[in-house]
């Protein structure tokens, strides 16, 4: 019985490694080089230290390079996409090999991770913390290997060779600013946060905060988390409808919870009340939304960044020199990013296809 | 027997005070919408508390449940559009009754401790999930389907409905079946059901079976409620079964407690919830509040069963 159990198991875990080698599938994203070199045209910072597709040359010689990524874990979209973009670049390079690690959003593991990467002999080292603080020893492992390390959306308060973020104060300052204009400066909110206590959530609400200091009139009426998904704000956004007869817009800081409230306003026969709905991550199904109206205002929040990370490392790995990288409040350096234009009903057509994720928006039942 | 009666009527009182209490601190929490609300709000979590009892009332845990759920909600989405609706359902509920059967599997036949078996499937079937859909959540664009989770028959809402048919379908085969009394004799004395002929082992896998099931089942109302089919559905819910488990009076070493009471605990932490979202508490505080009334819950039945 147990030994029939062992073989099915296998069997069950070796299918799609199998498949993997088969079809020359990128782990992860589960997309071949030509997917990516289709998406790679759509990527928003392509332009930022731009490199040339082909071999890259280290002292004039194409040797195999590998680079290591350890991310914070795939266990979101956004996540995944950022590996996208880092695949897509990696693809253009035929010496260019990654080992992927999957952090599981947990900074011990990943702090494993880095430390592992480090033993496996990567050229350079690609981080997107798990969070801030925690993953200060494995960075300091690896610049004291002498190995460049470029880390991706969350900063780390130590020496590195180049910090590539961009800031959720001040994209969360455009979506709420984009708010208080559509309500004329006058109405009742509610707040759905992402997961508390993470470093984005905090960030957006602050941003919030700051723009609303100045209104007044903008009644914050509760606020809850929504954890970032889709299902947690179902329960709040009904319990609050029936707390709250008047309720003018949802700040929610990720698409997936706004499509929740959206959700729970049709269910509660409130789509005549025309909630305006301010939200945030910048996928293309999210662009849509707020072309169809049902958002007011989408944060766009791209993670199409690892592609720029892979090409700092290659820049550094070959000597070139960084444009734009420059000294910042933290140790190491800092390449500032573009903010992304907030995508609203104007600027909505320009974004769509240029955000993350291929998938259509939640049909909204509203409409 | 006694001691199982104590502890229901200790819940139903204790539901009972809340109530009172919610409707003094709300005055619209007594309303008709809103009790529906709550009845829709808690139809996942009680749906997986309810398989749930059949495994702790063998003494055993099922940590797994969460993690089906989330695989079965994948399934569901990504097969909807190839297959139908009613084989993606299909198909989905065999992968939950599939984990289930390899749960109790390994916890009767190979004699792995049930917290380390479902604790393996846990992540087994989550990474299953992310595998499957490569981390992104799938859309579900079918419309029968979006009525079944949101929608109305006789003015109860759906998912209330399914939750309650599965409450009398599990009161029916623990109450009224040979297996039912016999998972009640595995919880309180391994050993004596199996001299009294007991077929122990497969009851006992039976009961991972169940849970997968209703895994599954949730998985259901989930993903025609939500209209996504995500890889991180569920997360975490096995905690949240647990709780209403224990909180509705059922013991964790096996062989006390019934469905009913894991019914009354379900909503007991529906309520609850409903009522700090009801009169804005913030989230921080409702974790703590949360936690303090699960042990508070706890300590006072098992003193009322003691006394």
């Amino acid at each position: 019985m147990l030994k029939r159990l062992c073989l099915l198991t296998s069997a069950i875990v070796m299918l799609p490694l199998a498949a993997v080698s088969a079809q020359e599938r990128q782990p992860i994203t589960n997309a071949t080089c030509d997917e990516l070199a289709a998406r790679y045209d759509k990527l928003p910072f392509t332009d930022i230290l731009p490199l040339e597709a082909g071999p890259v040359l280290v002292d004039g010689e194409e040797k195999s390079i590998t680079v290591g990524f350890s991310q914070t874990g795939f266990n979101h979209p956004w996540r995944v996409s950022m590996l996208e973009s880092l695949q897509a670049e990696a693809c253009r390079h035929p010496n260019v090999e990654l080992i992927v690690l999957d952090g599981n959003v947990d900074v011990a593991k990943q702090n494993n991770d880095v430390r592992d990467l480090i033993a496996r002999g990567v050229d350079a080292v690609i981080m997107s913390p798990v969070e801030s603080a925690a993953l200060v020893p494995a960075s300091r492992a690896v610049m004291s290997e002498g190995l460049p390390l470029v880390v991706l959306d969350r900063d780390v308060p130590t020496d590195k060779t180049l910090f590539i973020g961009q800031s959720n104060v001040t994209m969360a300052e455009g979506v709420a600013e984009k708010m208080a204009e559509d309500l004329g400066g006058k109405g009742k909110i509610v707040v759905i946060t992402g997961l508390q206590g993470s470093s984005p959530a905090v960030d957006r609400n602050q941003g919030m905060l700051n723009v609303l200091a100045d209104y007044p009139d903008i009644e914050v009426l509760v606020t809850g988390d929504g954890q970032w998904i889709r299902e947690p704000s179902v329960p709040l956004m009904e319990d609050w409808l029936t707390a709250y007869p008047e309720i003018d817009a949802v700040f929610s800081h990720a698409e997936e919870s706004s499509w929740g409230a959206q959700l729970a306003i049709a269910r509660a026969n409130r789509c005549k009340d025309g909630i305006k709905h301010y939200t945030f991550d910048g996928s293309n199904a999210g662009f849509k939304a707020v072309k169809a109206g049902t958002f007011g205002a989408d944060g766009n929040y791209t993670p199409f960044i690892g592609d720029i990370g892979l090409r700092a490392v290659l820049y550094e790995l070959t000597g070139k020199e960084i444009p734009d990288a420059e000294d910042y409040a933290q140790p190491g350096k800092n390449l500032a990013l573009p903010d992304s234009p907030v995508v609203t009903a104007a600027n909505a057509d320009e974004w769509i296809g240029r955000g993350w994720g291929d998938f259509e928006p939640t049909p909204d039942p509203c409409l | 027997m006694r001691a199982v009666g104590a502890g229901r009527l200790g819940g139903l009182i204790a539901l009972i005070v809340l109530i009172v209490i919610a409707s003094f601190l709300s005055d619209r929490f007594l309303t008709v919408p809103n009790l529906l609300n709550v009845l829709r709000q808690v139809s996942i979590v009680g749906i997986l508390a309810l398989g749930m009892t059949f495994v702790i009332l063998t003494a055993g845990i099922d940590l797994s449940i969460g993690s089906v759920l989330g695989l079965s909600v994948v399934l569901y989405a990504g097969l909807l559009e190839s297959f139908g609706l009613p084989a993606a359902i299909t198909l989905g509920m065999v992968a939950g009754a599939g984990a289930g059967l390899v749960n109790g599997i390994g916890v009767a036949y190979a004699g792995i401790p049930a917290f380390i078996m479902t604790l393996g499937m846990l992540s087994f079937a989550r990474g299953l999930a992310f595998i499957y859909t490569g981390g992104t959540p799938v859309p579900i664009l079918d419309e029968t389907f979006y009525n079944f989770g949101n929608g109305y028959v006789l003015g109860v809402p759906i998912p209330a409905l399914v939750l309650i048919a599965t409450l009398l379908a599990s009161a029916f085969v623990l109450g009224m079946t040979p297996f039912g009394r016999s998972v009640y004799g595995i919880g309180s004395n391994e050993e004596a059901a199996r001299m009294s002929g007991v077929p122990v082992r497969q009851y006992k896998a039976l009961v991972y079976v169940i849970s997968g099931t209703l895994a599954a089942l949730a998985g259901v109302v989930y993903a025609s409620q939500l209209g996504i089919g995500t890889p991180i559905a569920g997360q975490g819910y096995e905690l949240d079964a647990i709780a209403a488990v224990v909180v509705g009076g059922t013991s964790l070493f096996g062989g006390r407690g019934s469905v009913w009471g894991t019914f009354i605990g379900t909503l007991i932490i529906g309520v609850l919830a409903n009522t700090l979202n009801l009169n804005g508490v913030d989230p921080f505080v409702q974790q703590l509040v949360k936690g303090a009334l699960i042990v508070v819950a706890v300590f006072g039945m098992s003193r009322a069963s003691r006394s």
